[in-house]
């Protein structure tokens, strides 16, 4: 017998790039955050070959949940076609040897920068929120130590204060994405920089969310069937963006998020910010054998 | 297709990337082996800021990015991070170091005595312009010394400690497998005391240096002279599963203890920062850093935290670029709410103009404002 019997052929990288050691404190760390969630689990967050905060957190939970029989989808903003997007599906084509698709129905697992598709994930797929800052605390608490205790207290006072106040300024709450949210009763996370759009989609959803921020080192949950309920007032209703009524420019369909393209001249058009589910618009308009999904949104409004 | 810069897939990706690698031209073992060889401190500071002591992958790193520093070090941590954990080296003490630089500002001669070693400190710094017009610039020979210097050095602070300036030394004994790697656990508040110096050993020079130099100018609780500091090699010493101790070769370090008068009593405190390669200006920020840290002040520059988080070099710049990915979900969200409060305000002042000025807005009015 010799050791190279015993070992396997050396490689530059392992299976999905992380070492295995790695990989078992992200699968105990997202076990973790699954049983209580909505918190925030702090990890080690290593180094991967991409700049952090271009999506390292979510990219470590990706690597860790790679498997040859996967089906890979990679948004960016809503688009699988950004530079981003293309190169963190490449770079997990050449450490795993995945399927990959654009199409969020054939995914099963979906890593996103800051949208949820258009279409209802299923109790099949796990979808896998890139996160830049996970305290939803730091605009009024800016010292990490101090939220911690705030977070084990439920203490959630400063950010009631900081929406009063925007409604008292401004005449209306005036949190853009990132709307902060109460998981299963106990804490509140920062969703990451989705639109408010798409803050209701975790509400008792089908699909397991894990949202990784790999700079700040926090991994937490949405596991399927919770309730995710943004902060508002009894008496003043939580607000999506207004694009209820706008219809996309490229596929002609209305009733989903939208991006705004300025225009020469001071005007804007509008196109479908999922940007391959308004391709399916398209494709399905000319004749292509294409399936829709079911949508959360039905006619602009959550058909919940 | 509006916002075309940033869109375009791989394709655009692949050829962005060739344009950068074209400028660089072909990487070849003689180019690495010349940047190992001409910029030794260049290669200390990377194989520093990425906790990796390996000049041959350091300098690779630096060729492959052309020198691009932040890139290199993500390469080189990159790399790093894959690598397992098979052995923890026996600790090493200022007394182990072989040491090639070694002075204190706090007294004029110290047990051991100064010992300049290499340094530009005291040279002028004129740039040898006849290079470019064809001379070779040949260093002057140095002259041997009569007798040589010890090849170690006993601590200036074990004199400090005996004669009562400086509280008793309080090393914990962890034993070697059991001592925090913040390369292997998350960094929470307030850390262990490995965690804080491997984050300072580890941390980017430039970053510290402006928070360190803040403290000294005034924007900390401390003010700090440099107590012992040192440059030289430390001794890699593993032991083997046998039991025998054994050298796997030698590193290049830095370490330097920064001296302060302790606010709070009569005594001297220390402060402490050593990391990989010799790069002197990074250990004294950093030591002033960890002398500011024990205090309670209201700086920023002396908080944990804030120094912690804030001079992690993969973390800072990575962050810094990562502005220049697209934003337009996020800046479409804030601009829904801008213009609907702004439609508000429009709306609530057509109203107020229809209606006969009051001073104050009634209840009723109020209760409608808020709508």
């Amino acid at each position: 017998m010799s050791l190279s019997t015993l070992t396997r052929p050396w490689r530059p990288f392992n299976y999905g790039f992380l070492d295995e050691s790695a990989k078992r404190e992200i699968r105990r760390r997202t076990l973790k955050a699954i049983a209580v969630p909505g918190y925030q689990v702090p990890y080690a967050s290593r180094e991967v070959p991409m700049a952090r905060g271009w999506g390292t957190g979510g990219l470590q939970v990706t690597l860790t949940l790679l498997k040859p029989s996967a089906v890979v989808k990679v948004i960016d903003q809503g688009a699988d076609d950004s530079v981003n997007a293309a190169s963190i599906r490449k770079f997990l084509r050449r450490v795993g040897g995945a399927g990959e698709t654009l199409d969020t129905t054939e995914a099963t697992l979906i890593q996103s920068r800051h949208r949820i598709p258009e279409e209802t994930l299923r109790a099949d797929q796990i979808l896998v929120l890139q996160v830049p800052d996970p305290e939803p605390l730091r605009s009024v608490e800016p010292d990490i130590s101090e939220a911690r205790y705030r977070h084990a207290d439920a203490d959630y006072g400063l950010l009631w204060l900081k929406l009063y106040e925007q409604i008292v300024r401004s005449g209306r709450i005036m949190q853009g994405a990132s709307y902060p949210s109460l998981v299963n009763g106990r804490h509140v996370m920062s969703p990451s920089p989705i639109p408010r759009w798409d803050v209701p989609k975790l509400h008792q959803a089908e699909n397991l969310t894990i949202l990784s921020a790999g700079r700040e080192k926090r991994i937490y949950a949405v596991p399927p069937h919770t309730d995710v309920v943004p902060l508002v007032f009894d008496d003043i209703a939580y607000r999506v963006e207004d694009h209820a009524g706008i219809p996309c420019g490229r596929s002609g369909v209305t009733g989903y998020f939208l991006n705004e393209l300025p225009q020469a001249g001071g005007a804007s058009l509008h196109e479908m910010s999922d940007s391959h589910f308004a391709t399916k618009h398209i494709q399905k308009r000319e004749g292509a054998p294409v399936t829709l999904g079911d949508t959360y949104y039905r006619n602009g409004s959550m058909a919940r | 297709m509006a916002y075309a810069a940033t869109r375009g897939g791989e394709e655009a990706i692949a050829q962005a990337e060739r344009l950068y690698r074209d400028d660089l031209g072909p990487l070849t073992a003689g180019r690495i082996a010349e940047v190992r060889r001409a910029l030794p401190y260049l290669v200390d500071r990377v194989m520093g800021e990425a906790s990796l002591y390996e000049p041959d992958l350091a300098a690779l790193a630096l060729a492959q990015t052309g020198g691009e520093l932040y890139e290199a070090v993500l390469l080189l941590r990159a790399y790093r991070t894959t690598q397992p954990r098979l052995w923890t080296a026996e600790p090493v003490t200022h007394r182990d170091i072989l040491t090639v630089r070694r002075i204190s500002a706090a007294f004029k001669d110290i047990p051991g005595g100064q010992i300049l070693g290499p340094t530009l400190d005291y040279s002028h710094r004129l740039l040898k312009v006849g290079v470019l017009a064809g001379e070779t610039d040949v260093p002057e020979p140095v002259t041997p010394g009569r007798t040589s210097a010890p090849a170690t050095q006993p601590a200036l602070a074990d004199w400090q400690r005996e004669q009562g300036l400086v509280a008793p030394e309080r090393a914990a004994k962890v034993p070697l497998d059991d001592i925090p790697d913040v390369t292997r656990d998350g960094l929470l508040f307030p850390p262990p005391r490995a965690h804080r110096l491997q984050t300072l050993a580890r941390g980017d020079t430039g970053g510290m240096l402006a928070l360190g130099y803040a403290n000294q100018r005034g924007y900390g609780p401390v003010h700090p002279a440099v107590n012992d500091l040192r440059l030289g090699e430390a001794e890699v010493r593993l032991r083997h599963p046998r039991g025998t101790v054994f050298s796997a070769g030698r590193v290049r370090v830095s370490e330097t203890e920064m001296v302060s008068k302790d606010p709070r009593a009569d005594t001297l405190k220390l402060g402490f920062c050593a990391t990989f390669g010799w790069n002197e200006v990074k250990t004294i920020a950093g030591a002033t850093l960890d002398l500011s840290m024990e205090e309670q002040s209201a700086f920023a520059a002396a908080d944990e935290e804030f120094v912690l988080y804030h001079t992690e070099p993969t973390e800072a710049s990575g962050f810094c670029i990562h502005f220049k990915m697209p934003h337009y979900v996020t800046f479409q969200s804030s601009l829904d709410a801008l213009r609907g409060a702004n439609a508000d305000r429009d709306r609530r002042a057509a109203r107020a103009k229809a209606r006969p000025k009051a001073d104050r807005m009634s209840g009723a009015e109020i209760e409608e404002a808020l709508s």
